[in-house]
């Protein structure tokens, strides 16, 4: 069995790469956008409130692995990406989703207080938001973001069902290949603890770091 | 200059609803520089509204307030550049909760007034110093005591060189031990000649501070004038009733 682990997990790491690559980006991406929509969810005013609303409401109500089929098979045929960038994208967008509401309940746990503050001494809105609010909010945002992105280095395995090889996909050749499933899918299951695990301890770390002190 | 004379405050029928529930039912006043004027009245009569107005926090529905000659009510008035001049202490405090004290005092002078890190520095532990809380520079709001908190809260207002101070119930959430060292540093103030407008029930501070008490109640003002006259012999028989209460209790 030692001997081929030696053959097995050098073969699935070959698919780890694109396992990290697909989560960074998608987290990055998203919590970009994730933060502007979230800001605008609570600052936007009305309408802007309401579209962005409607967005994540959207992606909220859609079994991921579908929207990453329609994003597809629908921008893919537009414009010319790979598969690889069209499944990034798609989770990009659907963790933009949940990550704006993330900003949003911690925008909405920091006091209305703070603001008026802020503009009380002269601030504008936006240097408000920026030097005030979003600092604190970003420390309570950090929990749930944990658990956001241990949803999303999951969710990286379902760019598999267009192909892209990522470390699920190679478990998949692997079995395919030597009839033995087991071995393979266990070797995957380690990994995804390993990354989630530390990816979870990480942020635990920079939430103790950061933690104002009382 | 002792004169006093100029006006700095300057509100002329203000009105405020929220729903169906008016708030301020068309209030005028004046403050003159120096002055501090004191409003007392029960709880939900818009003290806090009116103040909140004059800054514009809470927009008002009709009505005008100029501060320092500058209408605050027109709309091309940039209002975040006539806030950096008014002063506003909270009930709650409102410190930064992410900032120690000497950071939450120079905020407002890196990002507001543009200065730079190490004059803004400088400046605040001064205005710390004012409040006698220098020693506390490093100490986040969580480390600091209620009277700690609103004397840095104070210290951050004036650190913007206000022309005017608004308080909002300053000693309302305090333990009775720590009201005395805000009161101190607000007395301080009336006697640099800082031109003040204080929702309080202190009624000592009105007494000894105060140049004038405004009693307003449903949104009116009901009765004003010096705090000889309001607390020992005023006009109608509910300011007696009211002052004469919360003299009791103070």
């Amino acid at each position: 069995m030692f001997q081929e682990l030696l053959i097995l997990v050098p073969y699935i790491l070959r698919g780890l790469e694109i396992t990290l690559s697909v989560t960074g980006i998608a987290l990055g991406i998203g919590l970009f956008f994730g933060l502007v929509m979230g800001i605008l969810r609570v600052y936007g005013g009305r309408v802007v409130s309401r579209v962005v609303g409607i967005f994540v409401a959207a992606i909220r109500a859609l079994p991921h692995i579908l929207l990453l089929l329609i994003i597809y098979f629908l921008i893919a045929r537009i414009i010319s990406i790979s598969a690889f960038w069209s499944a990034t994208m798609a989770l990009a967008i659907i963790s933009s989703a949940y990550q704006a509401e993330i900003v949003r309940g911690a925008i909405l746990c920091v006091s209305e207080g703070q603001m008026q503050a802020a503009r009380s001494i002269g601030m504008t809105h936006l240097q408000a938001i920026w030097h005030v609010v979003i600092p604190q909010a970003f420390r309570h945002a950090i929990p749930p973001w944990s658990n956001e992105a241990a949803i999303v280095i999951k969710d990286s395995s379902l760019v598999y069902v267009l192909g892209v090889p990522e470390i699920l996909r190679q478990a998949q050749y692997y079995s395919a290949r030597t009839y033995k499933p087991f071995l393979a899918y266990l070797t995957v299951a380690a990994i995804y603890f390993l990354l989630t695990f530390a990816t979870n301890r990480g942020l635990d770390a920079l939430e103790r770091r950061i933690r104002i002190p009382t | 200059m002792a004169s006093g004379k100029n006006v700095i405050v300057k509100v002329e029928d203000l009105h405020k609803a929220y729903g169906s529930e008016e708030v301020l039912r068309g209030i005028s006043m004046e403050v003159t520089e120096g002055e501090v004027v004191v409003l007392v009245g029960p709880s939900g009569t818009g003290k806090s509204t009116l103040l909140r107005c004059i800054n514009q926090l809470t927009m008002p529905d009709a009505g005008r307030v100029w501060v320092n000659n500058v209408e605050l009510t027109d709309p091309s008035t940039d209002i975040d550049k006539a806030r950096q001049h008014i002063g506003m202490v909270f009930q709650s405090f409102n410190l930064f909760n992410h900032l120690n004290a000497l950071d939450n005092v120079s905020l407002g002078l890196i990002h507001v007034l543009g200065m730079d890190k190490k004059t803004a520095r400088d400046k605040a532990l001064m205005e710390l110093d004012r409040v006698g809380l220098k020693n506390k520079a490093e100490n986040y709001p969580g480390q600091l005591s209620g009277g700690q908190k609103q004397r840095v809260a104070i210290a951050r207002s004036l650190a913007m060189e206000p022309i005017v101070m608004l308080f909002d119930e300053p000693t309302s959430a305090l333990d009775p031990e720590l009201i005395g060292e805000v009161l101190v540093v607000m007395k301080d103030l009336a006697v640099e000649g800082m031109t003040m407008i204080c929702v309080t029930h202190e009624i000592g501070f009105a007494r000894d501070v105060s140049k004038r008490i405004v009693f307003m109640e449903h949104g009116d003002i009901i009765e004003e004038g010096t705090p000889a006259k309001m607390l020992t012999n005023p006009d109608l028989p509910r300011t007696k009733q009211f002052l004469g209460k919360i003299s009791e209790l103070h």
